[in-house]
């Protein structure tokens, strides 16, 4: 047996070590998962509607939908008024789409406030460890042992019946359960191999914090932010129907309905209406986390 | 073992004392005074007399130490708005109702939720499972608040077959009046029936495929017997540590049913008492609810402990 008799044909050396298939990177793999996905596909759809609707919603129709009309009073849908009128002739549809935007942009900025503090608040109690960690994990227990909403009530009780209030008493309670997270996936981050042997390598602490780090938590963040969202919607709404979130003539969600709810039985639609709207983005945020959460989790992969 | 409850019931009184201490404070740092409104059209002398008898007029450090004196007694204090009221009376008159609605809540969703949750286990993949699935998403939602209108408006409103409002009460407080409690029961136990279902399917598809539920199959062991001796038991650990989080929904659920469907229990009175800024009986109910949670939690952790071998108790000892 001689080398020399033998001659490769058909291929060299580079084709075979080409790779055919593209790189799939972990982004784009959720993304492909999530598109083939046809009811989180059909959430996204309805939440960009939504999106749409709650920008131009309002102007859509071009109506007044803050004065008071006593002209148009409780008119029940038709071409004109789409969604109705409600007690003081003021246009259902502009009104709901509003109250929309409030209920939508409140989850938003609450949500978005429980992830920054959350996050710096776990990678501080991760970073020093010891003493600091167990105090700062203390004041969580001590914040957990109480019902979320009761610290929600207080907290808008001492700063009164607005925006500003019912955002700070939203995420007051909602960030420990994001530091909580952070935590627990830092000190496992920090232990594991490829973390190491990046530290070996000579990276340094900003390399490892958006190369290991963000990659890392960052799936877990957008699941914590997409069952957040749902539920900051539902707790808006709820404390504006009890009188303790935000007041009429501010317009929500949770105002039209509990404005809906003494109408109720002479003109249910007032209440159909705004519970339709708060049911569908309501569901579409939670049909899309359940297939964010199949998308990202590695752990529920086949 | 005894180490570790005590340990964790000391913990316990602490948070509850932090608890009652923020409470304290935060109301404090409450506008306005909660007297004003009474107090308005009266003389001063008989002024200063109600401020007086409220404790108003001493120094917030002096009223911290007879609230915290008082909440040690048992002692949770009088209404600032209704005078002669106190919280202690209330607890007796109120809160047999918001147990009842709680527990019937509870105990429909929990059962109909772990059924729920069994059927879609065992009959993975196929329609029923589907079924199951997307009723919990649906349930899930659509809030406490939207359900309890909508059954008000189409059971009570359109059909009247059912009563709008009211409570059973005297005689009927635990048993009996129970078209009343038919609508507020439901608006409650769907969230239960949503979480539970979707909770005991996913934990009992992660016992199915562990290898003493294997062994146990080929030992010859019934399906049945496989489910009920193997599997349910098993997959009851997650399902208990939701209980914390059921009873801080019941809590919490308590306020919007109880409120739409007038139910004179402690979740409306809170409601009622936060908008008349009654500081006095917010705090006293803060407490209480407080105190209600975390005994629940206490107990969690201690059947927690006891139920699963493989969970350490730190300060037990090796």
């Amino acid at each position: 047996m001689q080398a020399e008799k033998f001659i490769i044909r058909g291929y060299s050396g580079e084709e075979a070590n080409r790779i055919t298939r593209p790189t799939i990177s972990y982004w784009k793999d959720a993304w492909r998962r999530l598109k083939r996905n046809p009811v989180a596909m059909a959430s996204l759809a309805v939440l960009v509607l939504m999106a749409v609707m709650v920008v131009f919603g309002p102007s859509f129709r071009g109506m007044d939908y803050v004065t008071m009309n006593f002209s148009t009073k409780n008119k029940v849908p038709d071409s004109t008024f789409w969604f109705g009128t409600d007690n003081m002739g003021r246009d259902l549809f502009s009104r709901i789409w509003v109250g929309a935007r409030a209920s939508i942009l409140i989850a938003l900025v609450a949500t978005a406030l429980k992830m920054v503090v959350g996050t710096v608040y776990g990678a501080v109690m991760a970073h020093f460890g010891g003493w600091v960690d167990d105090l700062m994990m203390r004041i969580i227990e001590v914040i957990n042992s109480v019902p979320s909403l009761l610290v929600t009530i207080l907290i808008m009780m001492v700063l009164g019946n607005n925006m500003f209030a019912l955002l700070v008493a939203l995420s007051i309670t909602a960030w420990c359960n994001t530091a909580r997270q952070t935590r627990g996936m830092i000190k496992q981050l920090r232990e594991s191999e490829y973390v190491y042997a990046a530290e070996v390598l000579g990276a340094g602490p900003m390399r490892v914090i958006f190369k290991h780090y963000v990659p890392n938590m960052i799936s877990i963040l957008i699941l914590d932010a997409s069952t957040a969202i749902p539920g900051f919607i539902f707790s808006e709404a709820g404390l504006s129907f009890l009188g303790i979130g935000l007041k009429a003539p501010e317009i929500s969600l949770g105002v039209l309905i509990s404005m809906g709810q003494q109408t109720m039985d002479f003109y249910p639609y007032q209440l159909i209406f705004p519970c339709a709207v708060l049911c569908v983005i309501v569901m579409a945020f939670n049909l899309l986390g359940d297939g964010l959460r199949n998308a990202l989790d590695p752990r529920l992969r086949q | 073992m005894v180490k570790y409850i005590i340990r964790r019931f000391l913990e316990m009184i602490l948070t509850l004392f932090l608890i009652a201490t923020a409470t304290f404070f935060l109301l404090e740092a409450v506008p306005g005074d909660p007297l004003t409104q009474r107090a308005d059209k009266l003389q001063p002398q008989s002024r200063e007399r109600l401020y007086e008898r409220y404790g108003l007029d001493k120094p917030v450090l002096e009223r911290y130490l007879l609230t915290m004196e008082g909440l040690a007694r048992g002692d949770f204090g009088e209404s600032f708005v209704y005078a002669g009221q106190t919280v202690g009376g209330l607890i007796q008159s109120r809160l047999p109702v918001s147990a009842r609605l709680g527990l019937q809540q509870m105990i429909l969703g929990v059962g109909v939720g772990l059924l729920l949750g069994i059927l879609a286990a065992m009959k993975r993949g196929t329609l029923i499972d589907y079924l199951v699935v997307g009723l919990s998403v649906l349930l899930i939602s659509i809030p406490h608040l939207i359900f309890g209108l909508m059954l008000q408006k189409i059971f009570a409103g359109t059909l009247r077959i059912l009563p709008t409002i009211g409570w059973p009460s005297g005689d009927e407080l635990w048993f009996g009046g129970w078209k009343y409690t038919i609508l507020p029961t439901l608006t409650g136990c769907f969230s239960y029936i949503a979480i539970y279902a979707r909770l005991l399917k996913t934990s009992m598809l992660d016992v199915v495929n562990q290898d003493y539920v294997l062994t146990a199959e080929s030992k010859g062991l019934s399906r049945g017997a496989v489910i009920r001796r193997h599997i349910l038991r098993n997959s009851f650990i997650p399902v208990m540590t939701q209980l914390p989080m059921s009873v801080a929904m019941c809590i919490t659920g308590s306020f919007f049913i109880e409120s739409i469907f007038s139910i004179p229990g402690i979740g409306q009175y809170y409601v009622t008492a936060v908008n008349n800024q009654d500081l006095s009986i917010v705090m006293g109910e803060t407490v209480l609810l407080s105190l209600l949670y975390i005994v629940v939690l206490f107990i969690t952790d201690i059947l927690y402990a006891v139920v699963d071998p493989r969970i350490s108790m730190p300060g037990a000892g090796k």
